[in-house]
């Protein structure tokens, strides 16, 4: 009998083990979100947005999504917001433990295990210490590109011991956690680097699970593992050092045919954004392929100048949303994948965002299609029949330069004549910058996280408020969220803020797409995930294994 | 005949001169300058201290001033550094030079085994179905736009037979059989579309040879046709395909930017479009300074070439 | 056929005349031509043989494949693939014959300049010439569409521009060779102006030279403006050249819609050809001496 009990024991793990235990070893090829963009930057103190995506999974920051929590475990997140962590799915990554001293002072004490790796010509490994996390900060803050009023809560941050950092704030920011924490320029480089050219990638060094082996520029980064790396992830129960892969690649195509056959021929293992145009065809010729949907982390719209004439008058911002058929272009033009709503809230923020069936009448009639309506309030604003404009587009969104003809057309029914002026991205961005940008301008606009997705687009000055919208009361309004510490209170004044500013229709309100993620089945321990930390998939990519033997037995080498 | 070198070669300055300036004001005078392009990086942009970027950068002193240190800086071998990665512009160059000329070179070798044979052939059975049929062909490959071409090449034998030409590019000294595999097939499709040019002049030079006298004598004298193609008419037919070579560099030293687009080259092209994008000017003039000064010596020395051959040329 | 004589009594049947040889020596070159021909009628009447509008958009009649209603199908906002293939055509007529006009216009002043006097303007120019063709096109037209913006009249000028000067090079090689013919000093001893020599005796032996480059420009033209659309700077949109369809809707359409790739790609690489196969006859007939170019 126990022999018996044995070997069903010893059968029952041998399953187990050969279903679930990871192999290690293989390369992770990518075509990232971001698969036609070369890195702009590898220097913390350029302040660049890309610069978390590319050196995220070598540097690691305080704070990090918990993949532990994601839709694949069975928890609730998926990760997918652009720099959007709801408060249940942080975890410290470089921070062990946290609290408040006092209203204004902030601990934060640093794990003991983490290790910068060797590095030649830069640094010796060693320890993570408190006084890295301190140059880190002070590197970025005392920086000339550094964004004015990002840091101003922080009065000071400095190292108490060799393992406890101290951020002595000036007052309360709603959004701490965010700027130097889990946010875009967060990331804990050694000291070291202070002496060295931080603008060479071969100088790009830290505590993370990867190292960056080799950058080709136009075509790749090689991230190797890091074989001294802390982390751990848990699978059926057991705990496996981390990473899995020997190499994760990075491929840079800039051509949307290019990139998709490399996911068809098995030259990419993981594509993490195609356009849903692709996808049936994809679908019917390598029906292999796992696929993920998820909601667009940018709204598009048609920015309206308010500062100019007739768009100062709400009645024509709102006849020009009334002309254009939103419901038409989630149906035909997006083929179903996309929603009529979102943004400027996006879905996923949870109970931030409301959704169109909750919000009052005055903001569910923009989404109609009503052109009778929409001449009558032209008329009425005295805006005579041929009214033209110029919109300008950037030449480097295929989707936006589609869009734009079909909005002329929508126009053209009201008597309203667009003139459609294609940029590319240096221009079309300092046309904005400059303020010298056309009445119209179509523009996608990350959401990046509630309260930021409305301070970008609506508070006075801001780089990202194309349609010069000005309202000091919405200023002090933004002002006091940031001060709020009760995050009911927040998600209350945020929803009331958003419902105002979608009914002063600064902008025609255009659907958000979806977009499509699909990977190889021997792409293990991962479902889609894009994001654990803002625009950061360093976590999400040390947790994935290759099943090496499924790849070559589907005939990929 | 030195007078003609010395003279040449003399030549070739003023006109580096004027090269220089043009790419440097030009790109100068695109809207949306690279400051306008960092601060738009960032969320917020309020009170960036635009001078201090512009100082940190090189960017604050008069545009005479740039051009003076830029020109000094050169002729001590100094192109300068991108302004947003701080490489400097000749380490961009030499890795990115050798692939776009190691994809010139192998589109050539393709345009001229292609070219060539077909010309010939073309000449010897003129106005046969043949000689329609090569011509035909050749100018369909002129016609069919690259990056069509290039998206057919690359899109359905992925759908037919999931194969798609290799995307990665390893270095040729790395691994050879994977650094041509990368490029074979961009740079057939370069060489197929310069073909026609070359085809055509090899054909007319053909047929002005095989009219001339000489040949009636070496037919006469009872040479077998082949040799007498061989030894007299194709030395002869040479001398404007060398030219031609010189015509062709721009555009395969200058960048196949589309094809190298569509097949992940990294090479000049796309240095060179991307660096226009992000407004490098560093990288710009240096690409530009570096593509001029090697079209320049290729040209030179194919009219040297040129005047060696044809005596008539000399003596201008 | 050296010379030409300006002023022909029934000019026009000479025209004809030249066409009908072509037709018996060159039939594949007459065929070129017709389709040319056809390419040009349907640019001129563009307005009137297309059965909808250019930007006729209607969503519910999206991606729909050939059918009787619509001769190339629909695009992907609904808009009739032939009348947008028809617009396209008169947009590369007028792009086309405006930029070739403009090259040539250069070419034959500068190649003349500086094919008839020689000197130092010859060589200050050409050393010019020089500085300008070291330039990749593709690249100098994308920096200098950066700095002026997409748009026909700006597409107009720099490909007139770019071809014009390198074009220049092969008039001024004609015009050296006409120089040094006898009639010229002849003229030249009778006392006759500069002027007038340039425009009654080089310009008329230069003509089938020009006649030649402009026509192969027209060619080379439509296919530099497609390369344009291909990185985003081509003509702007609504307005459709084949480049644009090709190289937009026609590559991210094409699992859903072939037709949307094949009807502008099959036009343009059909026309190109057809220019290009004419020109050749032209060059053939005219002047036996241009082969060498």
């Amino acid at each position: 009998m126990r022999s018996l009990v044995c070997l069903l024991l010893a059968w029952f793990s041998f399953l187990a083990r050969a279903e679930v235990a990871p192999q290690y070893g293989g390369d992770l090829n990518i075509g990232t979100v971001y698969v036609t963009l070369s890195p702009l930057s590898w220097d913390p103190a350029d302040w660049t947005w890309k610069s978390n995506h590319d050196t995220g999974s070598v540097r690691e920051q305080l704070f990090a999504g918990d993949l532990d929590k994601s839709v694949r475990k069975g928890g609730d997140y998926p990760f997918i917001a652009d720099a959007y962590l709801p408060s249940g799915a942080i975890r410290g990554e470089l921070a062990e433990r946290w609290h408040w001293q006092d209203d204004l002072t902030l601990v934060i004490e640093l794990r003991r295990d983490a290790r910068f790796t060797e590095r030649p010509g830069v640094m010796a490994a060693r320890p993570l210490e408190a006084a890295d996390v301190v140059f880190s900060y002070n590197l970025i803050d005392q920086s000339p590109k550094r964004i004015a009023t990002y840091f101003d809560h922080i009065r000071r941050v400095y190292a108490r011991d060799r393992h406890t950092v101290v951020f002595e704030f000036s007052e309360y920011n709603a959004e701490w956690m965010y700027r130097f924490g889990y946010g875009y320029y967060s990331g804990i480089s050694p000291r070291e680097l202070g002496n060295l050219d931080r603008k060479d990638w071969r100088n790009v060094s830290g505590t993370g699970p990867f190292t960056l082996e080799k950058y080709v520029q136009a075509n790749a980064h090689i991230y190797r593992r890091n074989d001294d790396y802390w982390g751990t992830e848990a699978i059926a129960g057991k705990e496996y050092p981390i990473p899995f892969v020997d190499r994760v690649i990075y491929r840079i195509i800039k051509d949307e045919a290019t990139f998709l056959t490399a996911l068809r021929t098995g030259q990419l293992d993981i594509l993490e954004a195609m356009r849903w145009i692709a996808v049936d065809h994809l679908k019917k010729t390598t029906p292999e392929l796992q696929w993920n949907r998820w909601l667009g982390t940018s709204g598009t719209f048609m920015s309206l100048r308010v500062d100019q004439k007739p768009f100062d008058d709400i009645r024509v911002r709102r006849a020009l949303n009334l002309a254009v058929n939103q419901q038409e272009i989630v149906d035909l033009f997006y083929g179903g994948h996309a929603e009529l709503m979102a943004y400027p809230q996006h879905p996923g923020f949870g109970e931030y965002y409301q959704p169109l069936a909750e919000m009052p009448a005055e903001v569910q009639e923009l989404f109609t299609y009503d052109p009778v309506k929409a001449r009558q309030l032209l008329d009425e604003a005295g805006v005579p029949e041929g009214f033209s404009f110029d919109v300008q587009v950037c030449s480097c969104s295929p989707s936006n330069m589609d869009l734009i003809p079909l909005l002329e057309s929508y126009l053209q029914k009201v008597g309203v004549q667009i003139r459609i002026q294609p940029m590319e991205y240096a221009s079309f961005l300092s046309a904005m910058t400059t303020k010298t940008h056309g009445p119209g301008y179509l523009l996608n606009s990350g959401h990046v996280n509630p309260i930021t997705t409305l301070r970008k687009s609506f508070v006075t000055g801001q780089t990202w408020n194309p349609s010069q919208y000005s309202s000091e009361y919405f200023d002090e309004q933004i002002r006091q969220v940031h001060l709020m510490r009760d995050e009911a209170e927040r998600i209350k004044t945020l929803r009331r803020l958003t419902r105002e500013i979608m009914i002063e229709a600064p902008y025609i309100w255009l659907p958000v797409g979806y977009v499509h993620s699909a990977w190889w089945p021997w792409v293990k321990n991962y479902g889609g995930e894009l994001r654990a930390g803002a625009v950061r998939p360093g976590p999400i990519y040390s947790r994935i294994w290759i099943d090496r033997q499924l790849k070559a037995e589907m005939g990929f080498d | 005949m030195q007078t003609f070198i010395i003279r040449r070669l003399l030549a070739v300055i003023p006109t580096l001169l004027f090269t220089s300036v043009i790419v440097f004001a030009s790109i100068r005078l695109i809207p949306g300058d690279v400051i306008d392009l960092m601060l738009a990086q960032n969320d917020i942009s309020t009170g960036n201290d635009r001078a201090l970027i512009e100082a940190s950068l090189g960017l604050d002193k008069p545009i005479y001033v740039q051009y003076f240190v830029w020109i000094t800086d050169i002729l001590q071998g100094d192109l300068g550094r991108s302004l947003w990665q701080n490489t400097p512009v000749t380490e961009q160059l030499a890795a990115t030079l050798p692939i776009t000329f190691e994809l010139g070179l192998l589109a050539l070798m393709v345009a001229l085994s292609v070219a060539i044979p077909i010309g010939i052939y073309s000449a010897m059975r003129q106005d046969t179905a043949g000689d329609y049929i090569a011509r035909s062909f050749s100018l369909l490959m002129l016609a069919i736009p690259s990056f069509w071409l290039g998206t057919l090449v690359m899109v359905f034998p992925s759908v037919w037979w999931r194969w798609a030409p290799p995307l990665q590019y390893t270095p040729f000294l790395e691994d050879p059989l994977g650094n041509l595999g990368h490029l074979l097939v961009p740079a057939i499709l370069l060489g197929l579309s310069l073909s026609a040019v070359t085809m055509r002049m090899t054909r007319t030079m053909m047929l002005e040879v095989l009219r001339q006298d000489y040949i009636r004598t070496a037919r006469a004298k009872g040479l077998a046709e082949n040799m007498v193609v061989l030894r007299h008419a194709l030395r002869n037919c040479l001398i404007p395909v060398v030219t031609l070579i010189g015509l062709q560099a721009p555009l395969l030293i200058g960048g196949a930017v589309i094809l190298e687009q569509i097949f992940v080259v990294p090479g000049m092209g796309l240095l060179l479009l991307e660096a226009v994008f992000q407004r490098d000017y560093p990288v710009v003039t240096g690409v530009f300074l570096v593509v001029g000064v090697a079209i320049l010596t290729i040209n030179l020395v194919v009219d040297l070439t040129y005047g060696f051959l044809d005596p008539k040329v000399r003596h201008r | 056929m050296s010379e030409i004589v300006l002023k022909a009594p029934g000019q026009r049947s000479a025209i004809l005349t030249f066409h009908e040889r072509m037709l018996r020596e060159k039939p594949l070159g007459a065929i070129g031509g017709v389709l040319f021909a056809v390419f040009l009628f349907c640019g001129i009447f563009a307005n009137v043989l297309a059965p909808y509008g250019l930007n006729e958009t209607d969503m519910l009649r999206r991606l729909q494949a050939p059918s009787l209603a619509h001769w190339f199908g629909t695009d992907h906002l609904g808009r009739d693939v032939l009348s947008r293939i028809l617009y396209g055509a008169q947009l590369s007529v007028i792009v086309g014959f405006l930029a070739a006009g403009l090259a040539t216009a250069i070419s034959i002043v500068l190649g003349i300049v500086t094919g008839y006097f020689g000197g130092t303007v010859d060589m200050v120019i050409q050393r010019f010439v020089d500085a300008w063709m070291t330039f990749p096109d593709l690249v100098l037209m994308i920096v200098v569409v950066s700095i002026v913006g997409p748009g026909v009249p700006q597409i107009v000028i720099i490909l007139g521009c770019l071809y014009g000067i390198a074009g220049s090079r092969i008039i001024r090689g004609s015009v050296i060779g006409i120089r040094e013919q006898m009639y010229t000093h002849a003229a030249q001893s009778i006392g006759a102006s500069t002027l007038h020599i340039l425009a009654f005796h080089i310009l008329p032996n230069v003509m089938p030279v020009v006649i030649v480059l402009f026509t192969t420009r027209v060619g080379a033209v439509i296919l530099a403006e497609a390369g344009l659309s291909f990185l985003g700077l081509g003509v702007p949109p609504p307005e459709p050249t084949w480049g644009s369809m090709l190289s937009g809707s026609g590559r991210t359409y094409m699992y859903l819609g072939p037709w949307l790739a094949l009807a502008p790609g099959l036009c343009l690489t059909v026309v190109v050809y057809a220019i290009n196969i004419y020109g050749d006859a032209l060059r053939d007939l005219l002047d036996p001496r241009m082969r060498g170019r």
